[in-house]
């Protein structure tokens, strides 16, 4: 059987992280007018930025899907695309040019998620197979 | 942060009300009234940040310096809390020059402004030099002129009235300069500054930086002045005098030139010509004026003399000119420049007064009206009995209008006479003196006065309003002449007067138009439902 708490939290997760997404660039716009923001500096976080949108929107979709058609694959597949976004999350909670106390505050939220999620997946593919 | 001081300036003294200052000790803090410096902080937009705050305890006796080092938060949810990037909160320390990066520095720094990034102006810049290239060909207004060997030389006193020759002609700047060389006759035919070939030598180039075109400046006339100071002309003037020592007398000596430089509107000189004054020196004199002069005409116009460009200048006469003849309407007046007189300072004028104050002895002389200075000026008019009424009206009529009194006003200083919409048409005004009005206007009706009110407004930007002329009343005042008994005489003054006002309305702010934002949803955005 597919793991309800499961897609609870892929859905959770895809509303969170529009969230994510749309206060992160925000913050980026404040802090290249509010600070001293070269253009070296900002071309790598916004590229970054957009390429965990992408790695996002594929990961939910497999691990969704995975999860209903009870298939370890996609599921499998969903878990390697989370490593790409732990390690991006971590970019953007340390690595990150100007990391504010907002910063420090979602990415955080958005990391527990994902450790949740990984946990979930673990236990369901473990299910499936 | 506890080591920084702003307000300690005296270096090993104590400031006065700087709780920071390490010079001071107790008892001088105990003298203090405030702390000028109540915190010093690190960067606030940190999260949390090392601050020392120093107070003044004035309840104590005596009062002491408080100092407390405390970490500042700051609650607000933006605050930085780790940066990568190391020059984000501090600034940098400029490059040191050395040999290595010196050009690339001055390539970077060496013009007038520079921007934090200059590779992405440079492009701008290399994509804009080949259409300049034509441009940097013409002569613009204050370029000096270029001749062969340097610059075309008007001589002119710097600091003291002594002669420089290297001050250099600025293309289309009219100018006229006196200075004193000294001389002797001895040495007169070594002094180049004295002699005709130094004005003519070199030829003008007609654009800049080329040297394919030259223009050779051409002698137009010479005019020799004899040791007492009389000028005749001379009839052939292609002939270079040069300077040459004649019965203890050294003649040929130039004492004026004047450069006529004609040009067209693409910036180019065409023809330059330039007209002496020659004089004699003797052994006594030891140092003789020059004076210098170049004006500038474009070609196939005549110079017209401007009150201003284009605003009127004060000072300067008003312009003002009369219909053509033959054009009594004024819908054909467009197609018809206004007649001018040539004599700018005759164009409109006013009576002037003399010191006998007579009016009909002193009839003629008048004076031009300039922009700006209110005048007034009369005369007496002595009126016998048997004086008739229509003759006296048209003496005083011409003594207060003048010949030739204009219609039209200019109103700008640099209206041209074929514009005629340019210029103001003369409102003419009719005034009684006489309160009580008399049903029979029998007796002799005299003008006495005539006042010409020039109103005026300030055109343009606020910073560079230029003067235009927007109206012209000209009043006659006339008042009755009495029918005097036989051999009684009467004197009466007639008045005429110009006052100029200033009827600008105030500056008004223009601002650019606000950006409108175009958005505007494409046609089948709404697709299932429209």
């Amino acid at each position: 059987l597919s793991s309800v708490p499961l897609q609870i939290l892929f859905y959770v997760n895809g509303i969170y992280y529009t969230f994510y997404f749309l206060v992160t660039l925000a913050m980026i716009v404040y802090k290249s007018q509010v600070f001293s923001y070269p253009d070296d500096f900002l071309a790598p976080d916004l590229a970054l930025l957009f390429i965990m949108a992408i790695l996002e929107v594929l990961r939910l979709y497999f691990g969704s899907k995975g999860n209903l058609t009870e298939e370890e694959a996609p599921l499998g597949l969903s878990l390697v695309i989370t490593v790409g976004s732990v390690i991006l999350s971590v970019y953007f909670l340390v690595w990150q040019t100007y990391v504010l106390k907002a910063d420090v505050i979602i990415n955080a939220v958005l990391l527990f998620t994902y450790g949740l999620e990984s946990v979930l997946k673990v236990i369901a593919i473990a299910a499936f197979v | 942060v506890a080591k920084l001081c702003v307000c300690d300036l005296l270096v090993a003294q104590c400031d006065v009300n700087c709780c920071c200052d390490p010079d001071c000790s107790a008892a001088d803090f105990s003298l203090f009234t405030t702390c000028s410096v109540p915190i010093v902080t690190g960067d606030s937009h940190l999260c949390s940040q090392k601050a020392a705050t120093y107070s003044l305890d004035v309840e104590a006796d005596p009062p002491e310096r408080i100092v407390k080092l405390i970490d500042q938060v700051n609650p607000s949810v933006f605050c930085i809390h780790a940066t990568n990037y190391k020059q984000a909160l501090s600034f940098s320390s400029p490059e040191i020059p050395t040999s290595e990066n010196f050009d690339q520095l001055l390539k970077q720094f060496g013009s007038a402004s520079f921007s934090a990034e200059p590779d992405s102006w440079n492009m701008n810049t290399d994509a804009q030099n080949p259409s300049d290239a034509n441009e940097t060909c013409r002569y613009k207004y204050g370029v000096p002129i270029q001749t062969v060997d340097a610059f075309l030389r008007l001589p002119s006193p710097v600091v003291s009235s002594w002669c420089s020759d290297v001050n250099p002609a600025g293309f289309l700047v009219n100018q006229a300069t006196k200075c004193t060389r000294s001389v002797s006759v001895e040495k007169c035919g070594n002094i180049q500054a004295v002699s005709m070939l130094f004005y003519i030598n070199s030829s003008i180039l007609a654009k800049l930086y080329e040297f394919v075109f030259q223009v050779n400046i051409t002698v137009q006339s010479i005019v020799v002045q004899s040791l007492n100071g009389m000028r005749t002309l001379l009839n052939g003037s292609d002939v270079l005098r040069l300077p040459l020592i004649l019965d203890e007398l050294c003649i040929n000596i130039v004492l004026g030139v004047s450069y006529h430089i004609t040009y067209t509107d693409a910036g180019e000189i065409i023809e330059a010509a330039a007209s002496f004054v020659l004089g004699a020196i003797n052994k006594e004199v030891l140092s003789i004026q020059q004076s210098f002069e170049i004006s500038f005409t474009q070609v196939n116009t005549k110079p017209v003399p401007l009150s201003g460009n284009p605003g009127y200048v004060v000072g300067l006469p008003i312009r003002a000119g009369f219909r053509p003849q033959g054009y009594p309407f004024h819908v054909e007046i467009l197609f018809a420049a206004l007649v001018l007189n040539t004599n700018k300072y005759s164009q409109l004028t006013i009576l002037q007064s003399t010191s006998n104050q007579d009016c009909l002895a002193a009839q003629g002389t008048r004076t031009p009206i300039l922009f700006g200075y209110n005048m007034i000026s009369g005369c007496k008019l002595r009126i016998t009995a048997d004086m008739k009424c229509q003759p006296l009206t048209q003496t005083l009529l011409d003594l207060l209008k003048g010949q030739s009194f204009p219609e039209y006003v200019a109103s700008f200083g640099n209206s041209q006479a074929q514009d005629v919409l340019d210029w103001v048409p003369i409102t003419h005004l009719h005034t009684s003196e006489q309160r009580i009005y008399n049903t029979f206007q029998s007796s002799c009706q005299i003008p006495v006065s005539l006042e010409i009110e020039v109103k005026w407004t300030k055109y343009g930007s606020l910073v560079n309003p230029q003067a235009r002329i927007v109206n012209v009343t000209a009043t006659i005042t006339t008042t009755t002449a009495k029918q005097l008994p036989s051999g009684r005489e009467r004197t009466i003054p007639i008045i005429s007067s110009v006052v100029f006002t200033d009827s600008s309305s105030p500056a008004e702010p223009g601002y650019k138009a606000w950006p409108t934002i175009n958005a505007k949803l494409p046609f089948d955005f709404f697709f299932p439902f429209v």
